[in-house]
Formats: C-alpha cells, sequence, structure tokens
C-alpha cells in the first residue's frame, strides 16, 4: 500500500509534465484526486489496515496529497502561462487603419472672433448692448452729429427700406417724413451709442457687435458686415484712456507683441478723432505686399466722443466726457487668419469653412 | 484731392523733403493715401520738342507717313502712325538712344522698308495719361530741341490726400500749403491776386441780382473782354492733369486753376450770351429746363438754386454750368463767377441730379467766403493772361451778410483734461497761432481765439483741442487703463452661455455654422410658403435700393439663405452637409420685446436658428461598408437638436406633428412642430417638395428653424446636483402591439402616467417593428422600464403592480394590446 502511494505521485509526475492544456490537467485532477480517483481507491484500503499502521500510512496519504495538488498547482501555472504566451503571438491588428471619428462642426471665423471679442471686453469690464439693424435715421445719423445733407453721409452709403411694407411706427417713435428718409439698414452700430445713453445715465460703458450695411461691394467691401462699437463714458476719462484700451484690446486679439498707433481723422460723432493703425500681425511689423510695406494696417476708426453728442443724449458734456470706437470684425478675423478675400467669407463653402 | 508737390512747394518754400512733406500731412490727418511721379523718365533729356517739316504717305500703308522733322540738332526722316499733325507742328520726339517712360528703347529702325529715327509720342507714350489719340501738340512757338520734360514743369511728384469732409480748406493747394507751413514754422506764399484793370467799370457792364441770399450768401463777379479762346500753355495743362482735371481751353483751364489753387470754385460765362447782361440767383421755378454743360437736358425742381440771365436759367448754381453760356472758342467777353453757395443746397440739388462735380464737392463741404474776392481777382488776371484778355476794373460784390468770425475760448486745463496729458498754455497759444487763429482776450485761465475764416470746422473748444492734438502728435497721449469701477465687470448672461452650448453642442454633431446676408431674394422667401400648402404667403420687407434683386428683400426665414449655400456646396461637390445659422430675421410687424416709445425698435427682429442636414447617416468607414452610404433622415435631424436642447438645458421641449400654417416649408408626412411651456416656437423636418424643387435640392433634405430668444428663457442658468441612488433598481421590459397613427410621444405620456408612486425612473424606447406577425396597421414598440422606489430596495410585487397598471392603462387609452 505504501508502494502504492509512492508510485501515484511518480505516475502523476511523469503524466503532468506532459499535460499541454487545461483538459488534461482536469483529467489528471480527476484522475487522481476525484471522488472515484486513485488516491480514493488507496484510501478506501485504509479499512483492512492494522490499527498501528494507520498513523504511519495516513501521514503518507497526507503527503502523497500535497503533493499531488502541488503538481497540478504547478502544470496549471504553465499551461496558462503557455495560453498567454501563445495570445501574445496572435497575429497584430493593422493599427494603421483609420479610427472611427465623428465629424466636428466648424464655427464660422466671424462669429468666432465676434464671440473672442465680447470676451476680450467682458474682462475690461464691457456689456454687451444690442439695437435694432432697421433702424431710424434720427438714431443712425442725426443724433450722431449728421443731420439730413450733412456730406459726412457720404462716408457711408446706405441701404433705405422701402417704406411700402413697413409696419406703422409704434407710437412715440421718431419721425418718418421730410429728409429723414424713413426706415434704413444701420451703416454702423453707433446707433446703439445713441439708444444707450438716451436710455440711462454715466458711467456707460458698453460694446455693441453686429450686423450693419452699407451699398458697396468689392473684394474688400461686403454690402453686410459686422462691427463692433466700444463706448465709454463716465467723469475723468481722456485720450489715454482711449489708447489704453485700444491697446490692451489689440494685444489680446491679435497676440501681446502688437503694437498700435493713431493718426488723426474725422468722424462726426468723436473728437478728437483718430484712425488706428495696428502692427501688421502676418509680417509683424517688417512690411510686406498686403501692408504695402509700411508694417501698419489701418483697422479702426475712434476718438472722444463728441460734446455735442453727448448733449443731444442729455449728458453734460462738462462733466462727463467718453472714448468710442468701432471696427469691422470680419476684416479683423480675416487678418487674423491670414485670408484676403472678403467674399470668401459669406460664400458659406463648406471647403472654407471646414479649415477653422 | 490730388495735389502737385511742387505746386505746393511754391506756395510754403522750406527745406523740408518730399517724405517729410508727405509723413508731416499723413501725421496731421491730411492721409496721403498715394503718390504718382509725373517724369518722362531717365531718358527725358532726349525726348525734345520737335518741328515737322514735311509729312508724306507711305505708298502701301494706310496710316503711315513720312517726315522730316527738325529737333533743333538736325533733320531726320521718321515714320508716324498718327493722323492729328501736318507740316509746322510741334510735337514731341523721342531720338534715338532715347527710352521711354516704359521702358522701350528708341533706335534706328526700318518701317515698310523705311529708314525712321526716332519716334514721334502721343501724351500716352509719354506716361502723360491716357491719350492715345494722337500725337501731343506742343505750343508752336515752343523752341525747338527744348526736352518736352522742361516744357511741362516736370518732373513733379503728385500726392493724393485723403481730406476728410470736416477739411474743406484742404481741398486746395493754399489750404495743404497752409499745413505744410505749420509744419516747418514757414510763411505761406499766396499768389499774386490784382490784376491790370482798364476800360469801362464792370459794374456799367453788367448786373447782378441776389435773390436768395440764403441760398448764395456771396456773389462775386469779374469781366475780362477782348479774350482768345485757344489752348492753354502747356504749364497749365500739366498742372490740371496731374491734378486730375482735363485741360478744355485758357479760359476754362484758368478757373480749374484757381480752384485747386485757392479752392474756390469759379464759373466763367460768355457774357455776350447772357440775356441783359444780368446774373440773378434764384430758385428754380416749376417746369423750368436747363440742359448742363455735360449735354442733359435737366428738369429743374423748385428747390434747386440757379443762375438766371435776364430771361432763363443758365447754371445750376454751385453744381455744373450751361451749355447756352459756356465760353466757346468764339467768345470774347468773359463773365467770372466766384461765389458761395449754401451746402445743403448744393448737395440736394447734386443728389437730386445725379451730378457731382469739383465744384459741388467743395461747396457741398463749405468753401471760405472770405476768399472769393481773391478768387475773382486772381481768376482774371489768368484769364487776361492766357487769352490776352482785358479785365476790366473792379468787382461786382453781392454780399449782404458778411457772417462773423468764431471766437472760442479754449482753457489749457480742459485741453490737458481732455488729452490726458499736461499742455502747457504757451504751446497751445504757439499751435492755434501757426494754424492762422488769432488771440482776442482771456487771461491765464482761458483765452478766446478768433477762427481764420478758411477753417469754418472750428467753432467750439473741443475743435481746437483736436487741432493742438493733431499737430502735437497722438503719439504724444500717454497709454492709461481705465479703472474698473464696481458692479462694471460683465458676468456671463444666461443668452451667453446657452448659446455657447448650443453652438457647442451643434459643433459636436458635426454642423458648420454659415452666415448670410440679411437680405436675400423675395421670390426666395416667397417660395418657402408653397402654393399647394394653402398658407398665406407674407410680404417681406424691401431694401429700396438694394445692389442686385437677390438682395432685395429682408428675410423673413433663414432658410432662404441656408437652401441657397445647400445648393451652392452640392454644386462644388461637397455632398454632405450639416449647416445653421444663428441671426435675426426681419419681419413686417410691430417689435413685441421692445415697445412702443422713442427708443422703440422698428420692426421685430427676432433671433432665430435654422439647422440643414442632407448626406449620408455616418461618415463612411471602412468598417462600415456600405451601412454608410445610408442616407440620413429626419431622426438625425431631430437628434441633433434634442442633443441642443438636452444642452442648453430646456428641458420642457415637445415635439408634435406640425400644421401646415407653422412651417408651410415641410413636407406635411414629415413636419414637426417644437414647443416649449406649451408655445409654439419653431419646427423641422423634411423639406416640402415644391421648397426642395425650387432651392433645386434633393427630396431628403431635413431642415428646421427655431425661434432663439424662448429657448433662452428656457434655458437652465445652474444645473442642480443631485446625489446617486442607494438602492438597486429593477428592469423590466414591456412590448406593446398598437395602431400605427398613435404617436411614440402619445404612448410614452400614457405609460409615464400610470405611474402613480413614483416608481419609473426612465424609459426607453428600443424598438419599432412593423410587419407580420404585427398585424397590418398596427406597429409593435418594445420599451425597458427601469423602476426604482426611493430608500427602500424594490419589491417584485411592487414592480410587477406598475407592469400591470401600464398595460392596463395604455389598452383602456390607446387600445394597445401587450405583445406576449
Amino acid at each position: 500500500m505504501i508502494a502504492d502511494l509512492q508510485n501515484l505521485l511518480a505516475e502523476a509526475t511523469a503524466e503532468l509534465s506532459t499535460a499541454r492544456d487545461q483538459g488534461q490537467i482536469e483529467a489528471a485532477r480527476v484522475k487522481y484526486l476525484g471522488k472515484k480517483g486513485a488516491l480514493s481507491l488507496v484510501l478506501r484500503g485504509m479499512g483492512k489496515l492494522a490499527a498501528e499502521e494507520r498513523p504511519k500510512v495516513g501521514e503518507l496519504v497526507n503527503t502523497v496529497k500535497s503533493g499531488l495538488e502541488r503538481l497540478l498547482e504547478d502544470a496549471q501555472r504553465d499551461v496558462s502561462r503557455q495560453s498567454l504566451l501563445a495570445e501574445l503571438q496572435k497575429p497584430k491588428l493593422d493599427v494603421t487603419l483609420p479610427g472611427r471619428t465623428a465629424r466636428r462642426g466648424h464655427r464660422h471665423p466671424v462669429s468666432q472672433a465676434l464671440d473672442d471679442l465680447v470676451e476680450i471686453f467682458a474682462r475690461l469690464g464691457f456689456h454687451t448692448a444690442t439695437g435694432p439693424e432697421i433702424e431710424w435715421d434720427l438714431y443712425n445719423f442725426e443724433k450722431l452729429g449728421m443731420p439730413a445733407d450733412h456730406p459726412a453721409r457720404d462716408m457711408q452709403d446706405t441701404f433705405y427700406l422701402d417704406m411700402e411694407r413697413a409696419p406703422l411706427p409704434p407710437p412715440g417713435s421718431p419721425p418718418t417724413e421730410g429728409a429723414q428718409r424713413g426706415l434704413l439698414l444701420r451703416t454702423h452700430t453707433s446707433p446703439v451709442q445713441a439708444r444707450t445713453m438716451l436710455g440711462q445715465w454715466p458711467p456707460v460703458r458698453i460694446i455693441a457687435p453686429g450686423k450693419v450695411y452699407r451699398c458697396d461691394s468689392d473684394i474688400t467691401h461686403t454690402p453686410m458686415f459686422h462691427q463692433i462699437e466700444c463706448l465709454h463714458v463716465e467723469a475723468g476719462l481722456t485720450m489715454a484712456h482711449l489708447r489704453g484700451t485700444l491697446d490692451a484690446f489689440m494685444k489680446a486679439f491679435f497676440g501681446p507683441s502688437t503694437k498700435t498707433r493713431l493718426r488723426p481723422s474725422y468722424f462726426p460723432f468723436t473728437e478728437p478723432s483718430a484712425e488706428v493703425d495696428v502692427s501688421h500681425p502676418a509680417c509683424g511689423g517688417k512690411g510686406c505686399r498686403i501692408c504695402k510695406f509700411t508694417g501698419w494696417l489701418e483697422v479702426l476708426g475712434a476718438g472722444m466722443v463728441n460734446p455735442d453728442v453727448l448733449a443731444a443724449c442729455g449728458y453734460d458734456p462738462e462733466r462727463d466726457t467718453g472714448y468710442a470706437f468701432g471696427t469691422g470684425i470680419d476684416r479683423l478675423a480675416m487678418l487674423r487668419h491670414g485670408v484676403d478675400d472678403l467674399r470668401l467669407l459669406f460664400e458659406n463653402d463648406v471647403r472654407f469653412l471646414e479649415q477653422l | 484731392m490730388k495735389a502737385s508737390l511742387k505746386w505746393l512747394r511754391e506756395l510754403a518754400p522750406g527745406s523740408l523733403t518730399d517724405e517729410q512733406i508727405i509723413d508731416g500731412l499723413t501725421a496731421v490727418g491730411l492721409e496721403v493715401e498715394g503718390r504718382e511721379k509725373r517724369t518722362l523718365g531717365p531718358g527725358a533729356a532726349q525726348i525734345v520738342a520737335a518741328r515737322v517739316v514735311s509729312r508724306e504717305p507711305i505708298e502701301g500703308s494706310d496710316h503711315l507717313s513720312i517726315c522730316k522733322v527738325d529737333d533743333g540738332q538736325g533733320v531726320h526722316q521718321v515714320v508716324c502712325g498718327a493722323e492729328n499733325y501736318q507740316a509746322g507742328d510741334v510735337v514731341p520726339m523721342a531720338r534715338v538712344g532715347a527710352v521711354l517712360p516704359d521702358g522701350k528703347a528708341i533706335t534706328k529702325a526700318k518701317l515698310r522698308g523705311v529708314e525712321s529715327e526716332g519716334m514721334l509720342c502721343s501724351a500716352r507714350e509719354l506716361g502723360l495719361g491716357d491719350d492715345h489719340s494722337g500725337l501731343l501738340q506742343l505750343p508752336k512757338d515752343s523752341q525747338i530741341g527744348q526736352p518736352v520734360e522742361e516744357l511741362l514743369g516736370l518732373p513733379d511728384l503728385i500726392i493724393e490726400v485723403n481730406v476728410t469732409p470736416n477739411r474743406p480748406d484742404a481741398l486746395s493747394h493754399v489750404g495743404i500749403a497752409r499745413e505744410v507751413t505749420a509744419l516747418s514754422r514757414g510763411a505761406l506764399r499766396l499768389p499774386a491776386g490784382a490784376p491790370r484793370e482798364e476800360g469801362t467799370a464792370t459794374s456799367a457792364l453788367a448786373r447782378v441780382d441776389l435773390e436768395d441770399a440764403a441760398g448764395c450768401p456771396r456773389y462775386v463777379a469779374r469781366i475780362v473782354e477782348h479774350c482768345r479762346i485757344g489752348p492753354s500753355p502747356l504749364w497749365v495743362q500739366e498742372r490740371l492733369a496731374g491734378c486730375g482735371i482735363r485741360p478744355i481751353s485758357n479760359a476754362v483751364d484758368a478757373t480749374n486753376l484757381v480752384l485747386l489753387e485757392i479752392g474756390q470754385p469759379l464759373h466763367a460765362f460768355d457774357l455776350d450770351k447772357l440775356a441783359g447782361a444780368r446774373i440773378v440767383v434764384r430758385r428754380a421755378k416749376q417746369g423750368e429746363l436747363l440742359v448742363t454743360l455735360d449735354g442733359k437736358e435737366r428738369a429743374l425742381h423748385e428747390d434747386d438754386l440757379v443762375i438766371c440771365d435776364a430771361e432763363r436759367p443758365v447754371a445750376l448754381a454751385g453744381v455744373m454750368g450751361g451749355l447756352t453760356s459756356e465760353v466757346t472758342e468764339g467768345t470774347t467777353r468773359i463773365l467770372v463767377e466766384s461765389a458761395v453757395f449754401a451746402p445743403a443746397s448744393v448737395r440736394r440739388t447734386s443728389k437730386r441730379h445725379g451730378l457731382r462735380s469739383e465744384a459741388s464737392h467743395r461747396f457741398e463741404r463749405g468753401v471760405d467766403e472770405r476768399a472769393t474776392e481773391l478768387a475773382a481777382d486772381r481768376c482774371a488776371k489768368l484769364i487776361a493772361e492766357l487769352c490776352s484778355g482785358t479785365v476790366r476794373p473792379g468787382r461786382i460784390d453781392r454780399y449782404p451778410a458778411p457772417k462773423p468770425l468764431a471766437r472760442i475760448w479754449v482753457r489749457p486745463a480742459r485741453v490737458s483734461g481732455i488729452l490726458g496729458t499736461p499742455v502747457a498754455a504757451a504751446e497751445i497759444d504757439e499751435r492755434l497761432a501757426s494754424l492762422g487763429l488769432v488771440p482776442v482776450g482771456g487771461d491765464a485761465e482761458r483765452r478766446q481765439w478768433e477762427a481764420p475764416p478758411w477753417r469754418g470746422d472750428l467753432t467750439r473748444e473741443i475743435d481746437c483741442v483736436e487741432e493742438i492734438a493733431r499737430t502735437r502728435g497722438y503719439d504724444t497721449i500717454p497709454i492709461d487703463i481705465p479703472k474698473a469701477g464696481v458692479g462694471e465687470t460683465a458676468a456671463r448672461s444666461v443668452e451667453s452661455s446657452a448659446t455657447a452650448a448650443a453652438r457647442s453642442a451643434l459643433s459636436a454633431r458635426g454642423y458648420d455654422e454659415v452666415l448670410n446676408y440679411s437680405f436675400c431674394a423675395e421670390k426666395d422667401l416667397l417660395a418657402l410658403t408653397p402654393s399647394s400648402s394653402g398658407v398665406a404667403k407674407t410680404l417681406p420687407l424691401r431694401v429700396a435700393n438694394p445692389l442686385t434683386v437677390e438682395q432685395g428683400a429682408m428675410r423673413t426665414s433663414l432658410l432662404a439663405g441656408l437652401l441657397r449655400n445647400a445648393h451652392h456646396n452640392l454644386a462644388r461637390g461637397s455632398d454632405d452637409l450639416r449647416l445653421y445659422e444663428l441671426g435675426r430675421a426681419y419681419l413686417p410687424r410691430a417689435n413685441e420685446l421692445h415697445p412702443a416709445g422713442p427708443l422703440a425698435w422698428p420692426v421685430d427682429e427676432p433671433r432665430r436658428l435654422a439647422m440643414l442636414a442632407l448626406g449620408r447617416r455616418t461618415m463612411r468607414h471602412w468598417s462600415l461598408g456600405k451601412a454608410a452610404d445610408e442616407p440620413l433622415d429626419f431622426f438625425e435631424l431631430k437628434g441633433a437638436l434634442e442633443d441642443l436642447l438636452e444642452s442648453v438645458g430646456a428641458k420642457a421641449a415637445t415635439f408634435a406633428p406640425a400644421e401646415a400654417a407653422a412651417a408651410p416649408w415641410l413636407h406635411p408626412a414629415a413636419a414637426c412642430a417644437v414647443f416649449l411651456g406649451g408655445k409654439l416656437v419653431g419646427a423641422l423636418g423634411q423639406l416640402h417638395p415644391e421648397v426642395a424643387a425650387h432651392f433645386e435640392l434633393p427630396a431628403a433634405t431635413m431642415a428646421a428653424e427655431l425661434d432663439w430668444e424662448p429657448l433662452v428663457a428656457a434655458a437652465l442658468p445652474v444645473r442642480k446636483l443631485h446625489g446617486v441612488p442607494r438602492f438597486p433598481a429593477v428592469g423590466r421590459d414591456l412590448a406593446f402591439v398598437v395602431d400605427e397613427s398613435v404617436p411614440a410621444e402619445r404612448m410614452l405620456a400614457e405609460i409615464q402616467a400610470a405611474d402613480d408612486k413614483g416608481l419609473l425612473e426612465s424609459v426607453l424606447l428600443f424598438d419599432q417593428y412593423k410587419g407580420a406577425p404585427v398585424p397590418a396597421g398596427k406597429k409593435s414598440l418594445a420599451y425597458a422600464l427601469r423602476l426604482r422606489a426611493e430608500g427602500r430596495t424594490l419589491t417584485d410585487a411592487d414592480a410587477d403592480g406598475l407592469c400591470a397598471a401600464i398595460v392596463q392603462r395604455v389598452r383602456s387609452a390607446l387600445g394597445a394590446d401587450q405583445r406576449a
């Protein structure tokens, strides 16, 4: 019996050393350790043994049993390792095949620029104000120092509205007869200035972004474009504040190395007035074909709010001063992205839009 | 305004270089926008005045001639193709060895076998303009052999100055020269005025009646007799041509030369053609006609200011002269008009007749009332010189109410306060004086100044502040950032965060943003209401003066633009399109958001969101094969919209079949209305076949349009967060067979209504099936329910109870049977 037990161990060692898969290990486990397995068979013969032999044999049985278990465990580990090695040898996936992407939509460069501008000015403390695009002559021209027959009206070719289909003006609204030719498409965002100042007392600190319209169409003009207007009225404001705000704005939009330069100009609603040049972002101010080798590009009109405009809105120009400026968002967007045909912006060709 | 630097230097002598003048003018607000060199080029010395000695046609050629030409060094044989000359004429000749301004070198050549030693030139060949109709004719008394460049008074540099509307004084060489003297601190050398006079007094030769002094504050007339009309000398022609004015005749050229010099528009009348030798300035009468110098007959308006003789209008005051009183070859007696007309009146007349001239441009902006005498004198003197005429003594001068010069108080403290930097009183004094302002009183705190007559734009202190700022240079203004005040830091509005969230949702779904013009073709807008829909069309607002008919109507819907974009892109090979636009529509009705009062918005301009989808349902991918070619359907667009609503937080949105009136542009079989809080806010679906046909788009084009404000109003500014459930959920699947016509949303509503204990956590429709074994006319809808109780573990009995309640409710409400 003792010999049987010892043979069992040797036999199992030989058998498991050739085991290659899980099935063989399971078969061996049943064969040696199962209910009807070899070890049970030996144990069943225990009853026939003399009482004094039993402990000795019992001890041997335990040794053999744990030996068998260890053998099975080792074999199991070997087989797992083998199958892992086999798994790792599987044919390689073609990882260069394209992944499964979702098509991303794209912002329009002008609306993206508009959002960026609103963000920049929010950080500088400006609220966003809005106004109608179909506007009274009163707010588009008159309140801004351009009465009927003022030559400055020539600076902006105006689209007028056919009054035949216009609704009745709301009670209390400005007159539409006579020299004021009724309703027009606002030629600039400046009427929002007038509306804001007529509706509140200083301090006023607003931006007014939006669509504006002029009868003009060529490579650098579209009949509709976008402007952003900035107005700050408060006691003690000076032209230095205008320069500072412009400088901060341009640096935030075009990058920290951007320079700005003011040149005297004329707008009816500001005085002193200035054209503002920015160092050409594309050539870094070194000069190139687009900036006519000057290194500068004219991007903005600015000035101190004309005291007459303040007075027309009921403010006291002796106490409150202000600065204002306006610029074309489309042009800023194009400068930023290095595009030079404005009309591309409104063709809405997805091959253009997809690039942003 | 084009100005000659050579001319400017005559008026403002000094040592400034061309570049210093150009940069200096730009720096003080007279922006030099362009420049043009007037020169015959580096080879100019060999382009000389030559006399044609003889001209013979070449045999066998229909236009070439053989000429013998004397260039002062000898007689040469030259072949020439021009027609406008004969023996005895003096013309420019480029000698052999000369180089023309365009770089063409002149060599000995043979034309039609005939030797040619040089070339006779037209104005264009000399780079002097566009005239190529024949040879440039030089005066017969020119010195033969003298370089043409010298004869013309060249070389010169012409600068193009952008004169802003507030500075009419700078629309002249004298005006620009004043700025140059302010830069150089030099003195202005005004042109000589006073002519030599003789004979009968002007006042005895003509009469001027000013009937409308408001329209014409001043009228000065001068008379020159015994004139001989002919071409001007070359230097005069070159001055005019260089500044963009076509030379006409010596008398007319004299008026234009003075216009360019002093800025005062002048007109020369043939005195013999003025009936009664009279000038009457008045408004036109109903029915009066005038043929202007451009040959057009114009019906005058009662508001038009006109110059008349004793009988009829002879000129449109300040805009253009009339043909009948024009100076012509036979004219001998000239009346020179030097007048001032009211800006607004000239502007109205100019606009009304669509007629703009150098004169109207200046009158509209305002001319110096006190420069009219000088201009009249100067012009009479020039005419006398150029036409060998005699200036008659004295002027007729009608000037009933001389305008006083503006007096302006200027406070140094205010100047410093506006500019943001201290400016000393002495500096202010010096700068204002250099611009021609004269101090008339005041003290250390403030000083009163009298504005010079040519600067009508200077009337207020702020005007002087601007003068000081621009002459000292804007780069002297420091940089300062305004302080942020309490409460001024703008918080992000619900609107802007909702808009940003919507945009990212749309981007994530692959929608590209477009921006269209606010105006479009009216027919496109009307096409959005197909006639078969039975809905009345809304007529859009119209632009009175559109650039094209395609931009004639204000959009009442964003769809017209979006559908045009789709067509444009399809035509260019982009056939998977997801587009959206966020912008305003313009409706011909009162604006409810901004009601009555002086600040009312004239019309309703609601913000809208429009979307469009067409093409494949998914992107093509190697793993999908043909499955990717499946066209997208209604649910692609609806899903994108649902994603958007979810991202904005507008959870209360519901969908229902749309009536035609809500969205006539949709196919009645695939039209869905969107409601927020029970209010209709828009629609989506497949395009109506007539709409698709109008825009030439595929039938399976999906589109949506929604009002934006209600969506923002329904947006959640801040989302409340909750913990996660602690007790397990129970899942149950239920399937029903129901009439095909029952909307899914009804089923969902009934299922949810059966849950009276609040156990139903979510309902997911995971399958819709039609076809056997489901009977015809019916559909099977299968739902995965997730049930959960708050505060305890749900029992099977709870779940069974709810399922039974649901089954019973959908049966009684909708006739739906549970599917085994």
